[in-house]
């Protein structure tokens, strides 16, 4: 049984590159070789510290091993045909504080096939964070907004192109770009003869890095500002007001995707369209970024 | 008559122009008090007939005196009345002022009739004044006779052309008001709809339509068509009109005094005129919708439309939403359409639709219905959606017609039952350039790939931010240095004093060394070198034109110490003498290599 509040309110996939760098074996590699100590003292440590590398090494590949083998036995489970299994075991995984794009697909594929829509493209969307080009996310998390029937808010175009890049390469590339600008202007205030072949690169540059900074900033705002939900319950009635007693405003199904505008205790205020505003309880709908 | 020349000059001389003007106030007041007595209250109308639609103008006019309070004339729900302005004559004539006051109120009849204006009483100076009553007359419009239209003498008139002169109940169409404008007319304004009597018709939205020329006898009309929709409500003969439009028309002005800086007319602004135009009265046959062949589901749908459907997920469990979406698109009466009944859906239960009308164009009588419904399967034995109908009676050809979608296949499971949701199906053929439709999500990943740590992003780690002030401080850094080596630039001074701190640095170690080496030549040149430089820098002299006589001549009187001067003095002599007597000793070398740094720190502090 997945809880209500998955891990998808809160968990962001860094975007280091590379397998696991941050284990407390490695951790603990790295603080001793910080250790200043005297010549002879470290040929005397020499021994102990090659051992407990390789016994880091060792832990590192067993925890790999493990997390393989637990996504190949739920990759089991799925083919089977018992997805709810396999997606407690992919979710079992995540919460492990580690994770893949494929992970997170073969997790919403799961929940998918449990008819659980709304959660399933919750998890098509972190997997499309991490990986925001790989096709085969693009093509299933789709194909699941086109099963929700009723009101939904899809993403604007603009998001839409802006999920293109992750937030990281967004990050790397408007850094990059102004680092190089400042630079620039560094080595021109340096080197003035430099100044009329390299002006017009350079205000080029300039504007470049403004644009990047500017898509930067829309990305962040629309992923980690602006509050979205999605309603993981089959029916669920929005009301008018955030009582139980509260007028019916419209039903949402699952897997509608919603803007949030305000919370009140256990309800959020949601918005599908300009003409459709209601109040749903927290417990129907997963929040995204967590708040 | 000297004398009487003199005396007025002698009083004029004496007259003070404060006792000028007080003469004149009191005259003023004498007048005033004599206007007062004389006040007179008058409502006149500038005219006395009017057509509907058109406007008249009613004066208040006070003669000798101000009203107190300006008495307003009551309006009816027929009768606008808007106050337009005040205005004030002074008049001169046979030694006696006049001062007429005047207050306008524009009239607007809503209708025709005769429109009294009562008798209206006003306070002047504690007077009690009462004007007479007035009255408006105001004419149903009629359309000018066609023989005056056809001769073309016509200013503006007004046409209504109807597509047919037989619509059936509910029927929606469009009707065209045509409003000719003579050439002569240079400009239009405040057009208004005054009138537009069409008892047993709903009238639309009016949408103004592509302007046109058109010669009418031997004038030159410009056409203004504007069309309107309208949907006839009940049946039997109904009449359209008189349709009339308000105006306000600019015709040049006939007056044959010319303008003598404007002879052949070109900048003539001409004068305004406020017209009205009607159109004649229509009728039209509207006709019930015949009984006979009426389709039992027809629920009062009149034009000519198609319909499509579309419903997902089809394959869901007993109880899932399954959202059923259908689109009527067409020429008729959009908002007034709803879905009938459909009995054979009994096996579902049916939430209320949402609608959504899509118009494509700007009547608002032509475009897309659609209806989106909730249904729900209530057993696991539903096999499909069942045909779902809709019937409309068409006027063109004066028949119903039903449209009927087949019905969607369906997979319905049992409650519980988890199984795989299947894609969007519509009743509609596909296109076949269109791609198809995936029917299932893309399989599992094998392989898992690139495990990370779920961590915050890189834009919210301090390290992070902190990294992007490196370049910044980079370019302050390059941008601060690049300032001062044009400040070094930019000052000859600065650079020499710069240069010369070097070389004296330089020239203090070299000392050190003569003295070491006992080289006393070169221990005195370099010595005499480097005062040299440091005076020249100081007095901003060239270094070679530096000699003994500086100290008598430059630094003496800009007040450099006495024991500094001596110092000088003494190192100068001493430089001279061993070029004669060059024989010393280190240590008498080495004494001299702390006066000499005294005596240049000396002359660094050394204002010039």
């Amino acid at each position: 049984m997945i809880p209500a509040q998955i891990s998808w309110e809160r968990r962001r996939l860094a975007g280091v590159s590379g397998t696991v760098c941050d284990t407390p074996a490695r951790r603990r590699q790295l603080e001793m070789s910080k250790v200043q100590t005297p010549v002879r003292r470290r040929r005397s440590l020499g021994i102990p510290f090659v051992l407990l590398t390789l016994f880091a090494i060792g832990s590192f590949s067993a925890l790999a091993d493990s997390f393989t083998s637990g996504f190949d036995g739920a990759n089991k489970l799925y083919e089977q045909a018992k997805y709810a299994d396999a997606a407690a075991v992919y979710e079992k995984l995540i919460q492990t504080g580690r994770a893949s794009e494929a992970l997170y697909f073969n997790w919403g594929n799961a929940l998918f096939k449990s008819g659980k829509i709304g959660r399933a493209i919750a998890a098509y969307q972190e997997a499309q964070r991490i990986d925001p080009r790989d096709p085969d996310v693009r093509a299933n998390l789709q194909f699941a907004r086109n099963q929700v029937p009723g009101p939904t808010l899809p993403p604007d175009r603009l998001s839409r192109w802006l999920e293109n890049l992750t937030l990281n390469e967004w990050t790397c590339l408007a850094a990059g770009s102004s680092w190089i600008w400042l630079c620039l202007l560094a080595l021109l205030k340096w080197r003035r003869d430099l100044r009329a072949a390299l002006k017009s690169f350079v205000v080029w540059l300039g504007w470049i890095a403004a644009a990047l900074a500017v898509c930067l900033a829309m990305a962040f705002y629309s992923t980690q500002i602006v509050h979205h939900a999605i309603i993981v319950n089959p029916e669920t009635t929005a009301r008018q007001a955030p009582l139980d007693e509260s007028q019916r405003a419209f039903t949402l199904n699952d897997g509608a995707e919603l803007q949030i505008l305000d919370q009140k205790d256990q309800w959020l205020q949601v918005k599908v369209d300009p003409r459709r505003i209601g109040w749903v309880r927290k417990v129907d709908a997963l929040i995204s970024p967590g708040t | 008559m000297l004398y009487f020349e003199k005396t007025v000059k002698r009083i004029s001389s004496r007259l003070d122009w404060k006792w000028f003007r007080l003469a004149v106030l009191v005259v003023s007041s004498f007048c005033l008090v004599t206007w007062a007595e004389a006040a007179t209250f008058t409502a006149t109308l500038d005219r006395d007939m009017i057509t509907l639609g058109e406007g008249a103008t009613l004066s208040l006019s006070f003669e000798g005196g101000a009203p107190d309070n300006v008495p307003v004339p009551p309006g009816n729900p027929n009768l606008d009345v808007t106050g337009t302005g005040t205005s004030t004559q002074f008049s001169l004539s046979n030694g006696q002022s006049t001062s007429t006051m005047t207050y306008t109120f524009r009239l607007t009849p809503r209708q025709q009739g005769d429109y009294t204006i009562p008798a209206l009483t006003a306070e002047v100076g504690g007077q009690k004044l009462t004007s007479q009553p007035v009255t408006l007359k105001v004419l149903k419009p009629s359309a000018p006779a066609q023989s005056a239209i056809n001769s073309g003498s016509e200013m503006a008139f007004l046409k209504l052309v109807l597509p047919r002169k037989q619509v059936y109940v509910g029927e929606t169409f469009t009707a065209q008001l045509q409003l000719h404008l003579h050439s002569r007319i240079q400009s239009i304004s405040q057009i208004q709809l005054t009138a537009f009597p069409a008892d047993g018709f709903s009238v639309g939205k009016m949408v103004e339509a592509q302007r046109r020329q058109t010669q009418v006898g031997n004038s030159i009309y410009t056409v203004i068509p504007v069309e309107v929709a309208l949907k006839a409500i009940k049946a039997g003969p109904l009449t359209i009109g008189p349709v009339t439009f308000g105006l306000v028309v600019e015709v040049p002005s006939n007056g044959t005094q010319r303008d003598p800086f404007d002879p052949l007319g070109f900048f003539n602004r001409g004068e305004h005129r406020q017209i009205s135009v009607a159109t004649v009265t229509e009728t039209v046959q509207s006709l019930t919708l015949p009984p006979e062949n009426a389709p039992a589901d027809f629920n009062g749908a009149v034009g000519r439309f198609t319909m499509a459907m579309s419903a997902g997920p089809t394959n869901v469990a007993a109880g899932d939403p399954i959202t059923v979406k259908v689109q009527i698109s067409g020429r008729g009466s959009l908002d007034a359409l709803t879905l009938p009944d459909q009995p054979a859906w009994r096996e579902f239960k049916i939430y209320p639709p949402t609608t959504k009308v899509e118009t494509t164009d700007q009547l608002g009588v032509q475009g897309t219905k659609t209806f989106e419904q909730i249904v729900t399967p209530q057993n696991a034995d539903i096999r499909a959606l069942p045909p779902i109908s809709f019937s409309f009676f068409d006027p063109e050809v004066k028949q119903y017609r039903t449209l009927t979608q087949p019905p969607i296949p369906l997979t319905v499971r049992s409650g519980g039952v988890s199984a795989a949701p299947t894609v969007l199906a519509s009743s509609q053929g596909r296109q076949e350039n269109s791609p198809a439709p995936a029917q299932d999500i893309v399989p599992n990943k094998q392989r898992l790939g690139t495990v990370a740590q779920i961590g915050p992003l890189l834009v919210q780690q301090p390290w992070f931010l902190v990294l992007q002030g490196v370049p910044l401080l980079a370019f302050i850094s390059a941008a601060m240095i690049r300032r001062r080596a044009d400040n070094l630039a930019n000052n000859p001074r600065l650079r020499r004093q710069r240069e010369v701190a070097r070389t004296i640095e330089q020239g203090l170690h070299d000392l050190k060394r003569f003295a070491n080496q006992n080289d006393s030549e070169q221990f005195f040149a370099t010595l005499v070198r480097l005062l040299q430089e440091q005076l020249g820098e100081r007095l901003d002299m060239p270094a070679t034109a530096i000699t003994e006589a500086v100290i008598e001549e430059e630094l003496r009187p800009k007040g450099l110490p006495e024991a500094t001067l001596n110092t000088l003095q003494d190192l100068f002599q001493l430089a001279n003498l061993a070029r004669y007597a060059p024989v010393k000793t280190s240590q008498e070398l080495a004494a001299l290599i702390p006066r000499m740094e005294a005596t240049l720190a000396e002359l660094r502090s050394l204002k010039v």
